[in-house]
């Protein structure tokens, strides 16, 4: 009331005034000048000063307010009015009287009630954008602070009819601003984005404004923040050094919470575009996501910022902390759209948009369910399988089983980088998975297995004839088996076995065994490399890498296996244990190979082996024993290698169950054992070069073993004695006499190994070449032989565990 | 004062310097900046000019030449009235260019917007393109055509006009409303010269 009454007071002595200072205005014309002037024009020109240094008149400016405030009806008059004295000092050049005219009208704009602003608003905004249109720079950035002020009042009425596309035009050039001098060019470029913050605020949120997010406006404010903010690296360079590039990912929370004006004032253009375009992002729903990413990739792509792609990971990253969580999987889809099309640019680009990709896709993968999970794998497959195929056609046909080793000697530049496009597509895949819980991650290693081109099923069966069917393999199978398993043992190695049977239901195991006897050596050692990571669930896979005796030694992680694990090893261990067999006896093994095996082996016995399996196991190193002594087609080097992981193998299982005559046996062994070993190694590693050579230690080597051979039988009888009755015993007895008498056969024959033993005349050995001569080797064949040989009823019961499957 | 009837939105295209700033400025400031650098994005500026006596505004959009820059330039193709493509005569790759640059008009712009072909820097000796060849190209394209010098200050001023009347008549003959200074529309669009988004608000 007082303000009101001083108001009033002050009438008279004001009217008089302002006639006064209207004559003396030159940009009064001349009719209006008189005291019938209506009076919002009278309070309207009472507030400039003579003088545009002294500022906006405040008493007056406080008059016209409360004019304005208790006739809303004349706030359009008053911002129309306000418009064209502003008009007219701009095009005179008298930017000091524009300025305070823009002040007047933000005190308006802020003084009065949303409701009664929309009128005034288009005053309002013509005048922003008349002091936008002017080439001084002070007007545009004074403009743009009116702006943002405006777009931060929330109105309650929406107004269809206005329009902002000259706004984000003008706001987006201004953020490409080149002008001369560093700090006015930044001061313009600040004003551009906050400019664009304004537009985005106002409109994203009412839906009957206009369309933020067409293309035509989304075209102009992406890449205007993306142009600041690439500039980021060079800005902290040349600044403080405070904050890493690459860690800046979520500093701007803080910033947030701050008052939002404060921010500003100190904030470089490039912080400020990242501050937006968080906001921008996080304000994008489902359907405007693309229309946000699609100038960004096109950015990159034009700015040529994929490599290196440090800005491009940058951006990445702050879109998919920002986006609603729902939608992230639509970024990982997007960048993988665009992987595809790029699928004709250099490799260098494409592996680091694979870069991007797995930089990324674990944010992403807490909120992937069901299909979208298998959409992005069956994707990063396809892309692996592209790119092998783009490998495979400048290579020669492959032919020799060192075909792999070859095309790596031989590589040219390109190739180089196509490989490690694959290994950034592995990686991301790797990374994806291990963010997916447990049982999806099975889910993917069967997905992966499925896509993996498997050799036929003859191929396995008849290894004679395997050179016959390779000729029929589609070129860069050999490739794209190393390459998916590559991505299978990646997922692998994240995953953590529980059980046995949760980890490799049939349907992942079996085609796992069958990769496990592909004719490729490197897909061989990958199958074992999985089943290494898959297997090993107390980490012993570093301390069983090689063959040792000093099993007591290496500090193994030993846990009495759990009865679902039994269960397993009954159902599977059999099929296990032949393919391991088999990959064993494969002719193109490396030392590598063959020590991947024996791992594959020992992790096994250290996870399943227990009285319930333990003759399984036994029965797997008699086999590998036979196959040493045997074979005619493997290298001596090859067999001595055998040896040394059977007799590893034995105090390992020896060590990991503890029945008493086992051990006494190992024990008992132990001395004579060593020597043996190191002889082995000895031998072994000269016979790599001279492999003729050692005829003599084989044949010592040979009779050792045969003698342990029979032994091994003996302990079989044994440990199966001590499960059964007296009864048994007797009957164990027998058997193991039988076998002993085996033991002078092929120690009589001397002469090379294939004619030692020929397979009917010892039923043991006679069993174990059945066994091996068939791919899926079944204990009923082994039992069959066995009955034609040997008394049947003692092995009958003594196996009874071996007919139930 | 905001008194004109028109306003038309008239955007520059072609390859980096061929001397797009260069004419806008000799239009809009009267001057011809040397050692002018290659525009970042897009500029802008603003110029009324009078056409029997109708004050019409034009909102000249002044476009980087650089490929980097093409996503944004491209989306100020779709609101243009009148796009100007500029060539150099002394310049043969910035001519061959050119159908590139009428493909890339095609897409982003609208298909009613005046499209003028200019061959600019005849103030030089070196002349590779013959004024003929420019004008075939033009014709065979649909397009408007004239030769100018920034430098010189030769058919700058006539060209801006130009496009000016040519809108303005354009406009008259489809009764247009007039842009008025007191209507409401914030950007003083001229309605559906070259744009259709008018009736899309709703949707």
């Amino acid at each position: 009331m007082a303000f009101m009454k001083c108001c009033f007071d002050s009438e008279l002595p004001d009217f008089l005034e302002s006639v006064v200072q209207k004559c003396t205005d030159p940009g009064c014309c001349c009719g209006c000048c008189s005291a019938l002037r209506p009076r919002y024009k009278r309070l309207v020109d009472n507030i400039f000063p003579v003088n545009p240094q002294d500022g906006l008149v405040k008493n007056n400016m406080e008059k016209l307010t409360f004019y304005a405030l208790s006739s809303p009806e004349k706030l359009d008059r008053i911002g129309e009015y306000l418009f064209q004295r502003a008009s007219r000092d701009i095009y005179r050049r008298r930017n000091g009287f524009v300025i305070i005219a823009m002040e007047a009208m933000d005190q308006l704009l802020v003084a009065c009630h949303a409701q009664n602003l929309n009128l005034f608003v288009e005053s309002f905004l013509r005048m922003v954008q008349k002091l936008l249109e002017s080439t001084e720079p002070k007007l545009q950035v004074l403009a743009t602070q009116s702006f943002v002020r405006f777009a931060n009042i929330e109105e309650d009425t929406p107004s269809y009819h206005r329009r902002y596309d000259f706004f984000i035009s003008k706001f987006s050039s201004m953020c490409h601003s080149n002008h001369g001098e560093h700090d006015l060019r930044n001061k313009i470029r600040l004003a551009g984005i906050k400019g664009l913050q304004g537009v985005v605020r106002k409109t994203v949120s009412d839906d009957l404004v206009e369309n933020i997010w067409e293309p035509v406006h989304m075209d102009k404010i992406v890449p205007s923040l993306l142009y600041n903010m690439q500039n980021l690296r060079s800005m902290r360079g040349q600044g403080k050094r405070g904050k890493e590039y690459d860690g800046k990912v979520c500093t701007t929370e803080e910033d947030e919470a701050d008052e939002e004006e404060e921010v500003e004032e100190r904030s470089d253009p490039p912080t400020l575009a990242e501050t937006c375009m968080r906001e921008l992002v996080g304000r994008a729903s489902f359907g405007h996501i693309r229309s946000v990413l699609r100038p960004v990739l096109r950015h990159l792509d034009l700015h040529e910022l994929w490599v290196p792609n440090l800005f491009a990971i940058h951006t990445f990253r702050i879109i998919m902390f920002s986006i609603q969580a729902q939608y992230s999987y639509t970024v990982i889809e997007t960048l993988m759209a665009h992987l595809d099309d790029n699928s004709k640019s250099r490799p260098k680009i494409r592996t680091s948009i694979a870069d991007v990709l797995s930089k990324i896709i674990a944010i992403a993968a807490g909120e992937s369910v069901g299909p979208s999970v298998l959409e992005i794998i069956n994707s990063l497959l396809t892309h692996l399988r592209q790119s092998v195929m783009r490998e495979v056609p400048s290579r020669v046909p492959e032919e020799s089983n060192d075909e792999v080793e070859s095309i790596e000697e031989g590589d040219d530049e390109n190739s180089a980088d196509e490989r490690q496009y694959q290994e950034a597509l592995i990686n991301a895949l790797g990374e994806f998975a291990n963010h997916l819980p447990d049982y999806q991650k099975i889910e993917i290693m069967m997905f992966i297995m499925s896509k993996v081109p498997h050799p036929g099923q003859e191929q396995i069966r008849s290894h004679h004839h395997r050179h016959h069917h390779r000729r029929y393999r589609a070129p860069g199978d050999a490739l794209l088996q190393n390459i998916l398993l590559k991505s299978l043992l990646k997922v692998g190695t994240k995953y953590r076995t529980v059980h046995f049977n949760t980890t490799f239901p049939l349907s992942f195991l079996e085609p796992l065994l069958r990769m496990s006897l592909a004719p490729d050596p490197t897909v061989r050692l990958l199958v074992q490399q999985i089943l290494h990571t898959l297997v090993d669930r107390h980490h012993n896979l570093e301390k069983l890498l090689k063959p040792t005796i000093h099993v007591a030694d290496l500090d193994l992680t030993l846990e009495k296996c759990s009865r679902p694990d039994v269960i397993f090893a009954r159902k599977h261990g059999p099929a296990m244990h032949s393919s391991l067999h088999e990959s064993l006896e494969q002719p193109g093994n490396t030392a590598e190979n063959v020590e991947a095996v024996f791992t594959t082996a020992a992790l096994l016995c250290a996870e399943l082996a227990c009285e319930d399996t333990i003759a399984d196991f036994l029965r797997l190193l008699i086999s590998i024993q036979d196959t040493a002594l045997t074979n005619a087609t493997l290298s001596p080097s090859h067999k001595y290698y055998l040896h040394s992981i059977v007799v590893s193998l034995f105090i390992l299982v020896a060590h990991a169950v503890p029945i008493p005559p086992v051990m006494e046996y190992a024990l008992k062994k132990h001395p004579g054992e060593e020597m043996t070993f190191e002889a082995i190694k000895k031998v072994l590693s000269d016979s790599w070069e001279k492999e003729r050579e050692g005829e003599e230690e084989e044949r010592c080597r040979q009779l050792c073993h045969t003698f342990r051979n029979a032994d091994f039988n003996e302990l079989v009888s044994r440990t199966q004695t001590k499960q059964n009755d007296v009864l048994q015993n007797k009957l164990n007895e027998i058997f193991g006499r039988l076998s002993t008498a085996t033991g002078p056969d092929s120690f009589f024959g001397r002469s090379p190994p294939p004619h030692l033993i020929p397979g009917s005349s010892s039923p043991f050995l006679g069993r174990l070449h059945q066994r091996r001569s068939s791919a899926s080797s079944s204990q009923g064949q082994v039992n069959h032989h066995h009955n034609s040989n040997s008394p049947p009823p003692a092995y009958e019961i003594l196996f009874p565990e071996l007919f139930v499957y | 004062m905001e008194d004109y009837k028109f306003l038309f939105k008239v955007v520059l295209v072609g390859n980096a310097g061929v001397g797009k700033t260069c004419l806008v400025r000799r239009f809009t400031q009267g001057l011809f900046p040397p050692g002018q650098g290659a525009t970042i994005g897009v500029d802008f500026m603003i110029k009324t000019v009078e056409i029997e006596g109708e004050k019409i505004k034009l909102q000249i959009w002044d476009t980087a030449g650089q490929e980097r820059f093409r996503s944004i330039t491209q989306s100020y193709y779709r609101s243009a009235h009148a796009l100007i493509l500029a060539y150099d005569i002394t310049s043969q790759p910035t001519f061959d260019c050119l159908p590139d640059w009428l493909r890339e008009i095609e897409e982003y712009a609208s298909s009613k917007v005046l499209r003028v072909l200019v061959g600019n820097k005849t103030d030089r000796e070196d002349r590779e393109i013959p004024t003929a060849v420019g004008e075939d190209f033009a014709a065979r394209h649909n397009m408007y055509f004239i030769e100018t010098s920034a430098k010189e200050a030769d058919n700058v001023e006539r060209l801006f006009m130009e496009i000016a009347a040519e809108l303005m008549e354009q406009a008259r003959s489809k009764e247009l409303p007039r842009y008025d200074g007191n209507s409401p529309s914030l950007n003083g669009r001229t309605t559906v010269i070259g744009e259709g988004g008018c009736c899309s608000k709703f949707s």
